[in-house]
């Protein structure tokens, strides 16, 4: 039988270092993007030689403790669902354990072709991420899009996915309370299991729960994320023990991830309070399409380990070195441009300290003075 | 002078009951459809708010500048009419507006259903089954309309003065109870119940103004008039803001000065009587700093202000220098024209006043009343993010008081979904401390050592994790990590906190 633990990464100070910067860089856009930031760490874990079975364990474990301090959080603010998390839990562990059966598959069952062991995984893996996020990132953009088309400015997401499924009134139709809505059981067990398999794959929960929440069941954000959050918890903890079962969790490479993303997070999250809404949604927009192309140009790699194309193995250092360029200047550009805000939203609030008063009535030089 | 709001609903013999009251009375009467049609005249886009309410099971978020406004603008028009005496007003549920108002009769009316039936089969021509149906689905999106515009259940009795069944009572013999009970004390208005009335009719009148104005309706404003002080808040990236509001602000009909706020979400702190010499304002003031809140007062006045304003619910705004009611001129509620009420504020004002000076102020107001008129005054307050409760219910005992606070800790928690702390947790969870220093110090220790230990026996660990002793262990190697990782986020989270805390970022 032969060892997993040759798999594990040999963790030396300058990749320790960059795993702590993945880790707050991933921290800084959850916080601000609202999702886990698991499409940022996890293929700049797998950029810095960590196999991607591994990257994606390391991230669902480390997912898994940030979700359980997160949800206390925001069920202090009474912004968890908890029946609708439980309802859409009790679907998810399906997708999850379906994920975890094909890519430990995929890890191990090699190819055929000689090719490295984990590149039909690692293959796998990019592909789905990539065409999973292409697609929220495109609705996303024709949604700012649009919105920023309408007369009246606005800014909420699009209806039409609810009122559509809400016209088929699939019984049974089960209503929640924190939300205040009502939701086909068929609904939430497709929403359950997509949602399951996509977090279980790639890591990647929230970008697909918060928006099917939002969209599909006509979940208010704030709930949606707290929601999603209260779930994560327990899909991380299921997905955790899963591939801790199998021998895939680097506990160290968890351990390092919280060290960025639990300071990083605050960042994150302040600034959302000080960007406008379009920017969040612009900023998201354009971060993600950069993953996406970041791990696109990482595919021909594992095709190349897989006996799909032919070039020379020397290659795949420059491929790496371009696919890495793009994820951290995706993140580092995302980074900045929110700090940049963060900054200027707090010089702003000290230089206005002062409230300012103006006299309405009898209108005279005493309002002009306290406009000023 | 009163008000009558009549809820009733569909086919309920509401407008009629409405009518045979105007008769007997000769007071104007208003309903919802004239409402609604003047809501559309001033250009609020109604229907898209009902079908997004009622027909579709999502409510968008953006949809909520149209509830204020259409709250804000149908407030107006009743704040409008009453001013001028007496009112009847009927609607779906007329008893929820002008929260707090003491001169409203709140009736709420039941129909048996099989008159509603039959009304509804006589009016719209309709089978008995497919009666049957409408008026059942006529039902559950009238609740889901009132959830959504008042956060509050359509039938909660708490929220009515009288609930009438029309089974066993005859429309006219209601119209005549309703007459003598509109007469009554308790519903006749008093300087304070018309002052609030004031209040609450400026306040909506600033807010339709702010929403419908071009330069300010694309804003994230909120907005509350004291005795002609109209405080606005607008958020930090909403540059020019104060000036827009001011200027939309100025020529608006009693309002005698504008204050805006910056701020980014709002602190409601809720006590008996305020100083700002007292720790728990110091421990506000720094803590709305930090967030960037603005905060706003709540005083609940004590039962002996209660008793003596001889009025439920009692409800005033403070302005001025404060002094002495005069408890020997209580004449049962009704009041003589020009005399206003003696209020000691209880500190508010002064609280109020220190709070502008520092930037902070989102307006205060005093409330009489147990836990319900507590919790009716605040169900507006969508941009609150924290809750603080402060000295409350002093005239009872220990475990009483701490049994009410708990109540109506979770009633606001409920109604606001913010979370509600006492004063007395503040520090502990928002401050920084002497507790909250040694917390760090312990936490960060432990930390430090459970990571050394990690990156010191990585090798041992590896193998345990994944390697061959992983093998035979598998079920305790993954029950290991599902128990070391949330350990490890708790007590990291819990440095990063108090880091934060401490460098006054959270």
């Amino acid at each position: 039988m032969h060892s997993l633990a040759v798999h594990f990464l040999d963790i030396n100070l300058a990749t320790g270092l960059q795993v702590v910067l993945l880790g707050f860089i991933g921290g800084v856009l959850s916080g601000f993007i609202g999702s886990g930031g698991a499409f940022f760490m996890t293929p700049g874990m797998m950029n810095l030689g960590v196999e991607g079975v591994v990257a994606v364990a390391s991230n669902i474990t480390h997912k898994f403790g940030k979700a359980m301090v997160g949800s206390r959080k925001h069920g202090e603010a009474g912004n968890v669902d908890k029946k609708l998390a439980l309802f859409v839990l009790g679907t998810a562990v399906i997708g999850i354990q379906l994920a975890v059966l094909i890519a430990s598959r995929l890890f191990r069952g090699g190819t055929g072709h000689g090719a490295a062991q984990g590149a039909g995984a690692n293959l796998y893996i990019s592909i789905v991420f990539a065409t999973i996020l292409l697609g929220v990132a495109l609705s996303m953009l024709s949604d700012l899009i649009k919105t920023s088309r309408q007369a009246d400015g606005g800014g909420g997401p699009s209806t039409k996915i609810a009122d559509f499924l809400a016209r088929f009134n699939l019984p049974p139709m089960i209503y929640f309370k924190v939300a205040d809505t009502r939701v086909s059981l068929w609904v939430i067990l497709v929403v359950g299991i997509a949602t399951g398999y996509l977090a279980g794959t790639i890591g990647v929960g929230g970008f697909i729960g918060v928006p099917a929440m939002i969209y599909v069941f006509g979940v208010p954000t704030a709930v949606a994320a707290g929601t999603e959050l209260y779930l994560a918890m327990f899909m991380g903890a299921y997905g955790a023990l899963s591939y801790a079962y199998q021998g895939f969790v680097d506990i160290r490479l968890t351990m390092l991830l919280y060290l960025g993303s639990l300071v990083g997070i605050y960042l994150g999250v302040y600034g959302v309070k000080v960007v406008n809404e379009k920017i969040i949604r612009l900023v998201t927009c354009v971060i993600i399409l950069l993953c996406i192309f970041s791990r696109i140009i990482a595919i021909p790699i594992y095709l190349r380990q897989l006996g799909y194309l032919t070039f020379q193995p020397g290659w795949d250092r420059y491929f790496n070195l371009v696919s890495k360029f793009f994820l951290f200047s995706s993140g580092i550009l995302g980074c900045l441009v929110i700090l940049f805000y963060v900054v200027r939203a707090y010089r702003q609030r000290r230089k206005i300290q002062k409230t300012l008063q103006t006299a309405a009535e009898p209108v005279g030089e005493h309002a002009e003075a306290g406009l000023a | 002078m009163s008000i009558i709001m009549i809820s009733s609903a569909a086919h309920s013999e509401g407008e009629e009951l409405a009518s045979s009251l105007a008769s007997k009375t000769g007071w104007p009467s208003l309903n919802r459809s004239e409402l609604v049609e003047r809501a559309r005249e001033r250009g609020i886009k109604l229907g898209r708010l009902e079908t997004s309410i009622i027909k579709s099971p999502v409510v968008p978020e953006k949809l909520a500048k149209e509830r204020d406004l259409y709250l804000a603008f149908i407030t107006t028009i009743l704040c409008e009419k009453g001013r001028r005496g007496n009112l009847i007003y009927q609607g779906r549920a007329g008893h929820l507006l002008l929260p707090g108002v003491t001169h409203r009769l709140r009736v709420g009316l039941m129909t048996p259903d099989e008159m509603r039936i039959e009304k509804a089969m006589k009016d719209l021509r309709l089978s008995r089954e497919k009666a049957e149906v409408y008026l059942d689905q006529l039902d559950k999106d009238f609740d889901k309309w009132v959830r959504y515009i008042h956060h509050a259940d359509r039938l909660d009795p708490a929220q009515y003065d009288l609930f009438v069944n029309l089974y066993n009572v005859s429309l006219p013999n209601v119209s005549a109870t309703l007459c003598g009970m509109a007469e009554l004390p308790d519903f006749q208005p008093t300087p304070v119940s018309l002052r609030l009335m004031a209040n609450i009719d400026l306040t909506a009148r600033a807010k339709v103004e702010l929403a419908i104005h071009e330069s300010t309706r694309n804003l994230d404003l909120g907005a509350r008039a004291v005795d002609g002080v109209v405080t606005v808040t607008y958020m930090p990236r909403q540059e020019g803001a104060a000036e827009a509001i001011s200027k939309v602000l100025k020529g608006l009909e009693g309002c005698k000065e504008t204050r805006c706020t910056m701020a980014e979400t709002n602190i409601l702190w809720v006590q008996e009587s305020f100083s700002p010499a007292s720790d728990n304002f110091e421990e506000i003031v720094q803590l709305s700093r930090r967030w960037g809140a603005a905060v706003e007062l709540l005083r609940v006045a004590g039962p002996d202000e209660h008793i003596t304003a001889g009025a439920k619910g009692l409800s005033t705004s403070v302005k001025g220098p404060s002094t002495e009611m005069d408890s020997a001129s209580y004449t049962g509620g009704v009041e003589e024209d020009g005399r206003e009420p003696v209020l000691d504020d209880k500190g508010l004002t002064q609280t109020m006043e220190e709070l502008v000076s520092i930037g902070r102020s989102a307006g205060g107001q005093t409330i009489s009343g147990a836990r319900q008129e507590i919790i009716e005054r605040i169900r507006g307050e969508s941009n609150c993010s924290l809750v603080v409760l402060g000295d409350l219910f002093l005239e009872k005992g220990h475990e009483a008081r701490m049994r009410l606070m708990r109540e109506l800790s979770l009633a606001i928690r409920e109604r606001l979904k913010a979370p509600v702390i006492t004063a007395d947790e503040m520090k502990s969870r928002f401050l920084f401390g002497k507790k909250q220093a040694a917390k760090l110090l312990g936490f960060t220790a432990m930390v430090v050592c459970i990571y050394a230990l990690v990156f010191s026996f990585q090798a041992p660990i590896l193998n345990f994790l994944g390697g061959d002793i992983h093998q035979h262990w598998r079920g305790l190697a993954s029950v290991g990590v599902a128990l070391f990782v949330p350990f490890v986020a708790y007590c990291y989270s819990t440095v990063t906190g108090l880091l934060l805390k401490l460098i006054g970022i959270d």
